[in-house]
């Protein structure tokens, strides 16, 4: 402003002459940025574990409605922050553009976890980008892994503090000469690549082609140049190797196959059996069909990579019945063909097989004939390359294995992110050009679908709407495609992948300990029953024994962390039913009472890390178990008395889930789905009782088995699991007696002796497996989770077919997924 | 009944309200010595409770862990005497363990050159690291400790994020301060492991000597036999 300013009168205090032209500003400054620091309006949408943190910090313990920041909104165009929280992946990044693109002006962005603020521990995976701050500005900072609750609430009052230093004279906001900013989008292409970065691949993609055209021109080094020491080549891993002979049990199963199909349709080896491709099917036909083996239940397809053994590939499946809870019986084919590896699908076998023969097709590369939906599952169409082969490599590829040299002891700090990621491990198709560039399956559906006949013979649109990937009712950042005819589901397709986190390609990498912090990451809400899982698996290995104590102390954390993760599911579904946040308020309010236990003992909230190969890594005091079993006694049973008086009868509850989601109990079976789903649908089957793991043989419990198979049902045996689960803490919780912790060797440094094991636990989603291959060295040769979220998905389609859409997202909530778990 | 799911919903709520009330003033004549965090957190506490953060903050239980810090024996400011003082001695152990590969470390020389069981620099990336603690349970000198320090965020994280040795630097009244339990077991530990070491080297020394004293009876012995 250059207006002149009056003279001043001379009996007045002189005014400076900066502040003379402000003191309006200022104070009108204060009054406006007052008003915006307390009524922020939060988008609603979480990306991964951190969410679940920013849910407890918006529920009754930390409660930031002090702050006026409790209206989270779920539209970007009614909200002003975005806090990303948790990891961002390459496939959910373009979605985060487009929301914040969405956003009006003013907006801000918290950068919550390490994961957001720099790619955090799974920064070094294919699918992980490194940081949001690489597309979007960020305001805020929260380090963590996860941040607590008490980290999000100073966040937010750092933002705040920006917030107030914010002038309205100079905010771009008001300016009509700054337009809003638009970031672009980025593409999926062979990799990820931001539009703005075109010119630098565009370089790189020139440089090889003049490459390509030169010929290789060897510079003859002078002759009295000193000799460089050629580098040495790295030593190719040791291929897994161990005794194949077969057990009596397995080869009488395979003389009667053999007898039965074809002289030499299978081969035993070891436990498993080796299937030949073209007589794959009716091995598995005979296996499910035959009385007396009746194996109608395939738990787990997946593929190894052994590089360098002829044949390369190989597909296991992990086989049981659920009629005489026998099992497994574990059957292996192996591709003829290297270059272009095919098996026959056996989605029509068993239906379970099919999101999991997609997987092995989207990280393998192995083509399953007669797949209906053959594609990508977890990465995107066009992406290059399989990533779970052993010889892919990553745009950030450091080393096949941990430890990385360059850490120590000589490795000065450098952010891998900053470094031109468009070379070396990223490949271009040769007609790639990154302008005219079109990802595949992004584009545009034409929709045919006008004038249809409807089911009761009228004539309608049918309309197909994505839901998600950043829907609050999806529980995470999971896509639905539902192709409506007006509010009827006429189809569903779930699109996963979106926090495809490359859990396995990072588990590969890993020393054998090193996976046990990363499995809290799977389904964060029960992380201790990961960590009894995954410790299981390498104590079956390893041959490991863990004492008497320590099993107690595993028992009850897993039973307390299945008690967390019912109550949780029980509020959030009836948040999806429309009872926003009242019930999940009770349950959280429960569930922060374990949690204060869980972090007592193993020092953090929900990444508890807390097994060990042998055993756990604290022991409890006399103290912490009189505080668990007043929550048992008295804490847990007056929550579920209360959720279930006022819910359990309520006529809205009832009318909107009774008769929800039918599937007939043969095909919950078909469609591999496990957990308290399958026994709500009548059938009794419970890893705890149909192969005992830990010290659950000990205990006097009963399993819940419901038959309507409805919504209802599904909500009301997750009840009655919970009181299962006092009933068994309060049998631990009084026979526990004191002892050693730990069993076996200890240290950081574990050898797995070479073969292979699958070892599963009763997750409260299902079955919970975890498969490995060692080759004797420090690290897995093939690690790979079986979870539950992830197959249970499978039924998800037929579900809610002929529903209305208002029950789709109900069914979804039944299903209980953790997308850390469904994508790993 | 129609309408009975509002009225029992309703009133479970009016439960939870007069709830938080009677605890606040079962609370009252305890407030010389507790603080309500502590009272209202503690189990058999009834209602609903907010923690009033950051004004009010509850007390973290001694295992809570955050990210990593550096032990240091000076308890001065002097950084240089810091990091002379500081109980890492570079091994590598923790680098080698950390699951997401946060740790950077810089070996020390002296002035030949020759590697000092000492760490110069020392990094630790938080963008990268996921409080495991693996760190810190496999330092066999006590050195690297999980801190409890979690209100950290910050506005920018190229420099900020990464801390070096003098950020990390933290000296030992603050480790009992936060962890006095293992504190003391570890002392403890050392303690023993020393005087174990002193018992044997004092065992060995007798040895030695009694060794050295029947050497020179023998010899005298034959000596005299000789004579």
């Amino acid at each position: 402003m250059t207006t002149e300013s009056p003279p001043a009168l001379d009996n007045t205090i002189e005014v400076p002459e900066e502040l003379k032209q402000n003191v309006f500003i200022t104070t009108l400054d204060a009054i406006y940025n007052w008003g915006r620091m307390y009524s922020t309006w939060p988008m609603m949408f979480g990306l991964a574990c951190c969410a679940i943190e920013m849910i407890c910090a918006a529920s009754s313990r930390l409660d930031i409605e002090r702050f006026g920041w409790g209206l989270m909104r779920a539209s970007p165009r009614q909200a002003d922050l975005m806090i990303v929280s948790g990891t961002v992946t390459k496939k959910m990044i373009p979605n985060i553009v487009r929301l914040y693109n969405q956003m009006p002006e003013p907006r801000y962005v918290i950068a919550m976890g390490a994961c957001a603020s720099g790619g955090g521990p799974f920064k070094e995976g294919y699918n992980v980008v490194s940081g949001i701050d690489k597309y979007l500005p960020v305001d805020v900072y929260i380090p963590g892994c996860p941040p607590t609750p008490y980290s999000l609430v100073q966040g937010f009052v750092a933002l705040q503090e920006k917030m107030k230093r914010q002038s309205i004279k100079t905010v771009p906001w008001y300016n009509k000469d700054i337009p809003s900013e638009v970031i672009p989008v980025p593409l999926l292409g062979p990799d990820i690549f931001d539009p703005r970065d075109v010119p630098l691949i565009k370089q790189e993609l020139q440089k090889r082609k003049h490459a390509a055209e030169q010929p290789v021109v060897v510079e003859e080094p002078p002759a009295d140049a000193p000799k460089k020491k050629p580098k040495r080549a790295p030593k190719p891993p040791k291929l897994p190797k161990w005794d194949t002979t077969p057990t009596p049990e397995v080869q009488a199963l395979a003389d009667r196959l053999n007898e039965a199909i074809a002289p030499d349709a299978v081969t035993p080896e070891a436990e498993t059996l080796v299937v030949q491709p073209e007589h794959l099917i009716a091995v598995a036909e005979y296996l499910r069909d035959t009385e007396g083996l009746e194996y109608t239940y395939l738990s787990n397809v997946t593929g190894v990579d052994y590089l360098g053994r002829e044949p390369r590939f190989e597909v296991v499946y992990h086989l049981y019945s659920i009629r005489h809870w026998g099992g497994p019986v574990v059957l292996k084919a192996r591709p003829a063909d290297d270059e272009n590896p095919t098996l026959p699908s056996l989605i029509n076998v068993w239906q379970s097989a099919d999101l999991q023969e997609r997987e092995v097709y989207d990280l393998f590369g192995i083509k399953f004939e007669g797949h209906p939906r053959l594609k990508r599952i977890l990465m995107w169409e066009g992406f290059r390359g399989y990533p779970m082969r052993k010889d892919f490599k990553e745009p950030y590829f450091e080393e096949d294995v941990k430890p990385f040299t360059n850490r120590w002891p000589l490795g000065e700090h450098e952010h891998i992110e900053f470094k031109n990621p468009y070379k070396k491990n990223v490949y271009y198709p040769d007609d790639f050009d990154p302008d005219t560039w079109q990802p595949v399956g992004e584009e545009l559906e034409e929709i045919r679908l006008k004038g249809v006949e409807n089911i009761a013979g009228m004539r309608t649109d049918r309309i197909k709407v994505n839901m998600g990937p950043q829907h609050p009712s999806t529980h995470g950042v999971f896509r639905m495609v539902v192709t409506l005819e007006g509010e009827n589901v006429v189809d569903l397709e779930p699109v996963l992948g979106y926090l495809h986190r490359n859990h396995e390609k990072i588990g590969e990498r890993n020393g054998w300990l090193m996976n046990m912090p990363f499995t809290d990451r799977l389904d964060y809400i029960t992380s201790m029953i990961n960590n009894h899982g995954y410790a299981m698996l390498v104590e079956k290995m390893t041959g490991t024994q863990v004492p008497e104590r320590a099993e107690y102390i595993r028992v009850i954390m897993s039973e307390l962390n299945r008690a967390v993760s019912h109550l949780w599911l029980i509020g959030f579904l009836l948040n999806d039913l429309g009872a926003f946040f009242t019930p999940a308020l009770y349950a959280i309010k429960a569930r922060e009472r374990i949690l204060d236990l869980f972090e007592e003992v193993s020092g953090s909230r929900m990444m508890y890390n807390y097994m060990r190969f042998g055993g756990v890594a604290n022991d409890v005091s006399e103290e912490w178990l009189d505080k668990a079993r007043f929550h048992v006694k008295d804490t847990l049973p007056r929550t579920l008395d209360e959720l279930e008086d006022l819910i359990s009868n309520n006529e809205i509850l009832l009318a909107r889930t009774k008769d929800v989601g039918y599937l007939s109990p043969e095909k919950l079976v078909a469609y591999g789905v496990t957990g308290p789903q399958l026994r709500a649908g009548g059938v009794n089957y419970d890893i705890r009782k149909a192969e005992p793991y830990s010290i659950y043989d000990r205990f006097n419990f009963d399993i819940p088995v419901l038959h309507n198979s409805d919504v209802y049902d599904r909500y009301l045996i997750r009840v009655l699991e919970t009181r299962q689960s006092l009933r068994i803490l309060e049998q631990a919780l009084a026979q526990i007696e004191p002892g050693e912790i730990m069993g076996g060797k200890g240290g950081y440094i574990t050898r797995v002796p070479a073969g292979e094991a699958y070892s599963r636990v009763e997750s409260p989603k299902g079955e919970l497996g975890f498969y490995a291959v060692s080759n004797g060295s420090g690290n897995p040769w093939r690690y790979r989770v079986r979870s539950s979220s992830f197959v249970n998905l499978t039924s998800l389609p037929e579900m809610c077919r002929n529903g209305k859409v208002a029950d789709a997202i109900v069914i979804l909530g039944a299903h209980d997924i953790v997308l850390g778990e469904v994508d790993r | 009944m129609f309408g009975l799911g509002v009225v029992k919903g309703l009133s479970v709520t009016l439960k939870h309200f007069f709830e938080t009330y009677i605890e606040d003033l079962k609370y009252y004549p305890k407030r010389a010595t507790l603080s309500l965090a502590d009272y209202r957190m503690a189990p058999g506490s009834k209602g609903i409770y907010t923690v009033q953060y950051p004004e009010e903050k509850p007390t973290l239980p001694e295992n809570f862990r955050f990210l990593p810090f550096l032990v240091t024996d000076y308890e001065g400011d002097d950084i240089a005497t810091q990091i002379e003082e500081a109980r890492c001695t570079s091994c590598g152990i923790c680098s080698k363990v950390c699951p997401a590969q946060c740790i950077w470390i810089v070996r020390d020389t002296d002035e030949n050159g020759k590697p000092r069981s000492k760490s110069k620099q020392f990094y630790v990336d938080i963008d990268m690291c996921m409080n495991c603690g693996y760190c810190a349970e496999f330092c066999p000198f006590d050195s690297i400790i999980m801190d409890h320090e979690y209100a950290l965020a910050d506005y920018e994280r190229e420099t900020g994020h990464v801390h070096d040795i003098v950020r990390l630097m933290k000296p030992a009244s603050y480790y009992q301060s936060i962890r006095p339990t293992q504190y003391a077991q570890k002392a403890e530990q050392r303690r023993r492991e020393e005087e174990e070491k002193k018992r044997k080297a004092e065992a060995k020394a007798k040895r030695l000597a009694e060794k050295k004293a029947a050497a020179a009876a023998a010899k005298a012995q034959k000596d005299d036999a000789a004579e």
